[in-house]
């Protein structure tokens, strides 16, 4: 372990770069709080891999996330944010600093904002691992245009499935959704939804599990097997590639339990954002009770910037001391 | 020492803008093919890398050796234009 000294210790770090820490970002920095934030993947978090985000207050015309994601990126950095890319993987309460170990280092803070997000499930299936990013994959923005005219899978029911297999039928030919139990998604979307399945574009495949993902003797994906859990019977459906949006799985592990999570792995906040650890905020899809939502994330940000600046305030004097 | 690099990217992918600026800041220029605007290279991409994702960086070397790096990958990458 490396010990505490002036280079490793910062007044705040904040874990992920995604709306919710770059909302926090621009107030802590512009209130003159020196904040480093750490990525592990890529700036603007699920916010940069969402293809058209319609419902962001501001932009009566909706806008690419990843034009969101690059303008809260400039606005943090204008203000003196710095990011830097690596991971963190545990966090240790020593009192008044919070001892953060990463891939880039021991690093040390007063304050620490965890705005971590969640990353996508995983179906578990036989073919999943086999056929990754060879005919099975994550996300639509990055993977879609290598299916230009062709069939594809798309697994899941709720928003993202639904968006991401909109979003999709830009490239391929045909989209079978396949949904193991109901849809999930709202009202709103499902409508948009049903104008894709009017043009023959997509086709819903309602209680329908996926089990296998089939490929042949050149490694490509060609069929998905699955159950219609209605009649019992094997579906089988033939494309050249599935992508899945079975839901997403909170990034909380880095905390080994540290802090107090809910029964879903989203970490508990008091009504200042404040985790059950003294001076650990969090904000964003991480946060229990949080509504997923870029809109919310990014005010999640700014209260707990603001809720925080008592605990990182008259602090910074403190750096010297060390 | 690095005789050239080419991306292939897409104009929605959110890890290809990170190569190109992590490339710009080691002061290195760079060919760009953007397969929404050339998809018939995409099967090019596919048999460098092996997988059907952007971004793929492929650098080549004075002496003609190649690194395919997939995805933002800066292990990889940083080793491969040192
Ligand atoms: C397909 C899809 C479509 C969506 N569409 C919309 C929409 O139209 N409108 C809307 O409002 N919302 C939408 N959302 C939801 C929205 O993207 C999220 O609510 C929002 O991005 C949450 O922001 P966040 O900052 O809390 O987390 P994230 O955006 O998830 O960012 C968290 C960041 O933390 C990083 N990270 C995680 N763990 C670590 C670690 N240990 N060390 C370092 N870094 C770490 C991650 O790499 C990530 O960049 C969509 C989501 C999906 C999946």
């Amino acid at each position: 372990m490396e010990k505490r000294t002036k280079e490793n210790s910062h007044t705040v770090i904040m874990i992920g770069a995604g709306p919710a820490a770059l909302s926090a970002a621009v107030y802590t920095t512009r209130e003159d709080i020196e904040t480093l934030l750490l990525e592990k993947g890529v700036p603007g978090g699920l916010a940069a891999v969402t293809d058209w985000v319609d419902n962001y207050p501001g932009f009566p015309d909706g806008l690419a996330g990843l034009e969101l994601a690059g303008n809260l990126q400039k606005q943090a950095e204008r203000f003196g944010a710095v990011i830097d890319f690596g991971e963190v993987t545990a966090l240790h309460d020593e009192g008044e600093w919070k001892h953060l170990e990463t891939t880039l280092g021991d690093l040390y803070a007063r304050v620490v904002l965890v705005a971590t997000g969640s990353d996508y499930k995983k179906l578990g299936i036989p073919g999943e691992a086999e056929y990754y990013a060879r005919g099975v994959h994550y996300c639509a923005t990055c993977d879609g245009a290598f299916y230009r005219d062709k069939r594809l899978v798309v697994v899941g029911g709720g928003n993202s499935a639904v968006q991401e297999a909109m979003f999709l039928t830009r490239f391929a030919s045909h989209i079978d959704l396949m949904v193991r139990s109901r849809m999930r998604a709202s009202d709103v979307l499902q409508k948009e939804l049903q104008k894709f399945v009017d043009k023959g574009k997509i086709t819903v495949h309602l209680a329908t599990t996926t089990d296998e993902i089939i490929g042949d003797k050149d490694g490509k994906v060609v069929q998905v097997k699955g159950t219609d859990t209605k009649t019992g019977n094997e579906v089988k459906i033939d494309t050249d590639g599935v992508f899945v949006f079975v839901g997403l799985k909170p990034n909380s592990e880095f905390a080994g339990g540290q802090l107090e999570t809910d029964e879903l792995g989203l970490i508990k906040t008091d009504e200042n954002l404040m985790s059950s650890m003294n001076g650990v905020f969090v904000a964003g899809d991480i946060r229990s009770h949080a509504t997923m939502q870029i809109a919310s994330a990014v005010g999640e940000g700014a209260t707990a910037a603001l809720k925080s600046a008592n605990t990182s305030e008259g602090h910074v004097d403190v750096m010297e001391e060390v | 020492m690095v005789k050239n690099i080419t991306i292939f990217t897409t104009k929605t992918c959110a890890y290809c803008p990170m190569v190109k600026k992590y490339l710009a800041s080691k002061g290195l220029s760079y060919d760009e093919v953007n397969l929404d605007e050339e998809p018939q290279r995409q099967q090019e991409a596919l048999a460098i890398s092996g997988a059907l994702t952007v971004p793929v960086t492929v650098v080549t070397r004075q002496d003609d050796s190649q690194e395919v790096v997939v995805g933002y990958n800066l292990a990889k990458l940083a080793p491969a234009i040192a």
